[in-house]
């Protein structure tokens, strides 16, 4: 589990393609505890961030490292923004993650659907859920795996709200004691109600990251202000 | 044109006395098909999944010439596989010339290539939606190959079909190296050609309405799961 102790360091983390740097050399010092809310406008870079810190791209230079050595994969679960849902039933979704079945895990999975609002679905085709329901089950899924650190990427962007609130909800009374949690919007009431700090990204440069009480009280740079007040999207 | 009317009334009493000629012929084309479609959807459907969902330097050359080898003429195969089972060819030992054996290993030749790129082309398209997912799972690649096949049963039953219709109409290859021989390697279609050369339109028109039913009821059950999986959450067709 990932701890107040717990540290993780982006050192000079940048990413291009085709000539193009969609990420500029990163350095941030973060801690292995809450939930870190990678806030800035379309395409300023967050999801490519968001990928890096996962795994699923390969930096172009620089490193990430989470205490002393390198952060492993087994312990990082991501969520996209498109639910990815396998054509089984929701329970059998659930059990596809892991390496092995036991009971243990059967009885935790069935626990997570239930906290999720999906005990009643357990036996029905995911892919007959419904967008809020779908993400609610990849959010079980990806705690099902036990994670560190939890990476999620606009998670509730295209979901009805009382699915957002659930998720909200389960992500601050259940998930953030326990677990490092990167969660990506450009949702500034939702960075209110869930950062504890916020790391600002415009243009593939992150230029601020503070607590998410200064941020939003006394942000430093032009291009945050304007974001708050809502003049860059 | 009283010629024609009285050979159809003629295969018509073929089919329904059940004529034991007509049956065996019909047999051994199901018989020959039926193992050159499950050896190539046993080899060809985890291997499209695979190169779906796998990259490496030359994919894009081997999908190529898989591609290329959809539309590979039956008589080319037929004297391919001829002169490797003749008995000066490299396999001739084996003694499997005019056999059903040989006409199911042209068959596989022939249908292989199809069901491989069918299957490529469904699962590439669940690959573009799983594929994130099972790396940031690091989903061990046999399970991700099961799980494409798994996820795209559906889609992947008209391939199977596909090869089916292939199988059982295709007569350039098979009359090659089954010979054609009475009782031993002839299937409908070499059937038909040996019974039209010969005057004997009730055999052979027996043997057209039966495979002409067969290709209609094949199409036809493609086209209604088709239209069954479009409905079906997740469909890839």
């Amino acid at each position: 589990m990932a701890s107040e102790d717990t540290q993780i360091n982006i050192n000079d983390l940048s990413f291009n393609i085709e000539g193009k740097t969609l990420l500029h050399n990163t350095n941030l010092s973060l801690n292995g505890d809450g939930i870190t809310v990678l806030l800035g406008a379309n395409g300023a870079g967050k999801t490519i961030f968001l990928k890096l810190l996962t795994g699923l791209l390969t930096p172009s230079s620089g490193s990430t490292t989470f205490q002393s050595g390198n952060l492993s994969i087994k312990t990082r679960a991501f969520v996209s923004q498109e639910p990815v849902i396998l054509r089984r039933t929701v329970l059998k979704n659930m059990l596809f993650v892991l390496e092995k079945i036991t009971s243990e895990k059967s009885t935790l999975a069935k626990e997570l659907l239930s906290l999720m609002g999906l005990d009643k679905k357990e036996h029905q085709n995911a892919l007959t859920l419904s967008a809020g329901e779908k993400q609610r089950l990849c959010l079980a899924r990806a705690i099902i795996t036990d994670p560190e650190i939890l990476l999620l990427d606009e998670p509730t962007a295209n979901i009805e709200p009382n699915s957002t609130t659930l998720i909200e909800k389960y992500l601050i009374q259940k998930v953030r004691s326990s677990r490092k949690i990167f969660f990506v919007t450009h949702d500034i009431n939702q960075a209110r109600r869930l950062a504890d700090e916020i790391v600002f990204i415009h243009n593939g440069r992150v230029i601020e990251h503070s607590s998410a009480e200064n941020f939003f009280e006394n942000p430093k740079t032009r291009e945050a202000r304007k974001y708050i007040s809502g003049k860059i999207n | 044109m009283n010629d024609i009317s009285e050979a159809f009334v003629s295969s018509l009493g073929l089919i329904l006395f059940l004529d034991a000629e007509l049956l065996e012929i019909i047999l051994l084309s199901f018989r020959i098909t039926f193992y050159a479609v499950l050896i190539s959807s046993i080899l060809g459907i985890p291997l499209g999944a695979l190169l779906a969902s796998t990259h490496f330097k030359f994919r894009n050359s081997v999908v190529s010439i898989l591609f290329g080898m959809m539309g590979l003429p039956p008589v080319v195969v037929g004297l391919f596989v001829y002169l490797i089972f003749s008995r000066s060819g490299s396999l001739g030992w084996m003694g499997l010339l005019y056999s059903p054996t040989v006409m199911i290993i042209a068959q596989v030749i022939l249908i292989l290539p199809i069901v491989c790129c069918l299957t490529f082309q469904i699962i590439e398209s669940l690959h573009t939606r799983y594929h994130e997912f099972f790396r940031s799972y690091r989903i061990a690649k046999l399970k991700s190959v099961i799980a494409y096949i798994v996820d795209s049963r559906f889609e992947l039953t008209t391939v199977v079909l596909a090869g089916i219709g292939r199988s059982i109409s295709e007569v350039g290859a098979i009359i090659i190296v089954g010979g054609n021989i009475d009782h031993i390697t002839r299937v409908m279609t070499t059937a038909i050609a040996l019974e039209t050369s010969k005057g004997n339109l009730d055999l052979a028109l027996g043997l057209g309405i039966i495979l002409l039913a067969t290709a209609i009821v094949l199409n036809g059950f493609i086209l209604f799961l088709r239209g069954k999986y479009l409905k079906t959450p997740g469909s890839t067709i």
